[in-house]
């Protein structure tokens, strides 16, 4: 039973730190690299609403806002120019995450943060008392994945960006603004970049470099999954389960590497991906 | 009236500068500090230079070492190898220091101690660590395991009447090392291991070796993880799963503990330094820190206080000896004493410091209350080929 919970919360986590990545490298095809420091600054707005005694709870819409704005700046100074050089768009946005993780340091120092946790203590499930938190992240992952994909599949708004994403020059030539859709997109990616941020900190520990640990294993489930969230959903759900039996029944250093290695096989067998996009 | 005080007030400029002369005649003695003012040792790093920084000044308004003043040279060592390696041949070749009193990572002081040997400078070491580093130049005034680990299994043993322990660590020298030491302890004392976990450095999903702990059911939990961030994950997770066992962490610093709030609270340290020692050697240190640093002030730590420590040892080797001469000063070094904050040191013990160790719990507030102190714990035979 415990395995069971240790499955389906690790698949949940993973899916909440890759959502984000999913909307611009998965939907966009732009190579993010800043996400691990998105993914830092919700963890910053986490440390924000603590410093303000704010309810925890707050922190949530605290970071989706403020990821939004910054996604919002980033696209438009920074990676606009860059859609058609995707290898300039990696530097791009490799040296962003560096540079937010300076700002990140100036500002608040290098040292772990104290951060309030919404929800503590434990649930009991089935007899097992399990952390009433990594709980909760099983229906939000869930709730995430069906408003997401029916923000993609079942709106205009989605139909609009997948014209855009497909064939530019004959959306455009269909009065689709692709600019706009392009700005809207990146923005909402980050905005859940930084919120997955914010939702891991009762698990992580809140320093400027807590994003980066994520982001490899983030951009192994987006490659192997294509760029629907069904399939992201999916992918999760049988990577972390790896992970979790490699870690439990090998050793748990083995299984750091799981991921790794399952999405460079998947990828070498199916170069199309695991899930069929 | 006037013309007398005017006298009296320029006679005595006058005799402050003639002293000020005198005592600052000879050429400053210069200490070198590597420190890792950037990368991992950064979050540290400033505790231990304002901990230098008061030694230095401490001394200095005493009338400096064999009446020369003494001067600092702090120098960034990156937090690694190659940066020490660098840091240090600056200090020594080109800063043409007297001594280094320096904590480093374990790879970076083994980068740098061929340095230190070619230079024949005399280097204090002040980091704890996992044991058995041996120079001729160097001498070590921070815990090693036998030191650290025996006061948290005896404490759980007598205490919390524990048989059985569950060990995690990070995977790299430092937790292999001290785990390896804590089972070899376990067991010597009829204790039994039933379980012994490992992440990698970075890791931070516990996911799995929390319900390894969890279906293990020991008596009491022992971890010695990376500083930071693995600190804290492991920590929040356990407390997330609902783990009440007794639980000893041996790589965590006051001042994390102090960040973690909540979900530090009832963890079991160990240490030869902790702020809250009542003696008045440790007040006196905490209120010149802080009358010094103010604000800013950065928590003394178990790595900062031996820093303190070990510029005042070095003063005592090189009054013992006479002279800055290493080849004089380096044997000194053994045998003179401090008697400081944590106690009465002397790093006379094949080249390390029976130090005395204390048993500390985290309480709601962040502080630690000290549980017991172990005397004089012994370092052992760390290096017996060494006179």
């Amino acid at each position: 039973m415990v395995l069971l919970l240790d499955l389906l919360t690790t698949a949940a986590m993973l899916f909440v730190v890759t959502a984000g990545l999913m909307m611009i490298f998965g939907v966009m095809k732009i190579v993010n690299f800043a996400h691990g420091a998105l993914l830092t600054l919700g963890g910053y707005a986490s440390y924000v609403t603590t410093q303000l005694k704010l309810d925890p709870w707050l922190s949530w819409p605290l970071a989706l806002i403020a990821g939004v704005m910054v996604g919002m700046v980033v696209e438009w100074l920074i990676v606009k120019p860059l859609y058609k050089r995707p290898l300039d768009a990696i530097l791009a946005t490799w040296g962003l995450g560096i540079v937010i993780g300076q700002l990140i340091v100036m500002g608040f120092g290098r040292e772990v943060q104290f951060v309030d946790s919404p929800l503590s203590g434990t649930w009991s499930i089935a007899g097992v008392d399990y952390s009433a938190y990594r709980l909760l992240l099983v229906p939000v992952a869930v709730a995430l994945c069906l408003l997401l994909t029916g923000l993609l599949n079942g709106t205009r708004f989605g139909i609009r960006t997948r014209a855009v994403i497909m064939n530019e020059a004959l959306a455009s030539g269909l009065g689709i603004h692709s600019g706009w859709v392009r700005f809207v997109t990146f923005s909402l990616g980050a905005g859940l970049g930084t919120l997955a941020g914010t939702m891991i900190t009762p698990l992580s520990s809140v320093d400027p470099n807590m994003g980066m640990p994520w982001l490899v294993s983030a951009f192994m489930l987006v490659m192997v999954s294509g760029h629907s969230m069904p399939s992201l959903m999916l992918t999760c759900v049988v990577f972390g389960a790896c992970q979790v039996l490699v870690s439990t029944y090998a050793s748990p250093v083995l299984g750091g590497l799981t991921i790794a290695v399952l999405a460079a096989v998947t990828l070498r067998i199916r170069p199309k991906g695991f899930a069929h996009g | 009236m006037k013309t007398f005080e005017r006298f009296f007030r320029l006679s005595a400029m006058a005799a402050t500068a003639t002293i000020a002369v005198n005592a600052y005649a000879a050429d400053p003695i210069k200490i070198g500090v590597a420190v890792g003012l950037s990368g991992a040792n950064s979050v540290v790093a400033p505790a231990v230079v304002q901990s230098s920084q008061l030694a230095v000044d401490e001394i200095n308004a005493a009338g400096g070492i064999l009446g020369r003043k003494v001067e600092l040279e702090i120098v960034d060592d990156a937090s690694g190898a190659v940066g020490a390696q660098k840091a240090f041949d600056t200090l020594v070749f080109q800063k043409k220091v007297n001594a280094i009193i320096a904590m480093e990572t374990s790879a970076a002081r083994n980068a740098a101690l061929p340095v230190v040997s070619k230079g024949k400078v005399p280097f204090i070491y002040t980091s704890f660590y996992e044991g058995r580093s041996c120079n001729n130049s160097m001498y070590v005034n921070g815990w090693v395991p036998e030191q650290q680990v025996a006061p948290v299994v005896d404490y759980f043993s007598k205490n919390k009447n524990a048989k059985t322990f569950f060990l995690v660590g990070s995977d790299y020298a430092f937790g292999r090392g001290m785990l390896d030491f804590t089972r070899k302890y376990i067991e010597q004392k009829g204790g039994k291991v039933v379980g012994e976990e490992y992440l990698p450095i970075d890791g931070s999903d516990w996911t799995s070796v929390v319900s390894k702990i969890r279906s293990a059911k020991p008596d009491a939990l022992i971890s010695a993880t990376a500083g930071g961030a693995p600190n804290v994950s492991l920590a929040k997770q356990l407390k997330g799963a609902g783990m009440t066992t007794p639980y000893g962490n041996l790589a965590i610093d006051e001042g994390t503990a102090k960040t973690m709030g909540e979900v530090a609270n009832g963890l079991y340290v160990s240490a030869s330094y902790l702020t809250s020692i009542d003696t008045p050697e440790n007040k006196k240190f905490m209120a010149a820190m802080t009358k010094k640093f103010g604000a800013d002030l950065k928590t003394p730590n178990e790595l900062s206080e031996p820093q303190y420590e070990a510029f005042y040892l070095y003063k005592a080797a090189v009054e013992k000896a006479g002279s800055t001469d290493s080849v004089k000063v380096i044997p000194t070094l053994g045998g003179v004493s401090f008697n400081g904050p944590r106690g009465n040191v002397q790093m006379n013990k094949s080249r390390h410091t029976p130090l005395s160790m204390r048993l500390g719990q985290v309480q709601a507030d962040g502080s630690i209350q000290i549980l017991e102190t172990f005397a004089n714990v012994d370092p052992g035979e760390q290096c017996p080929n060494i006179k």
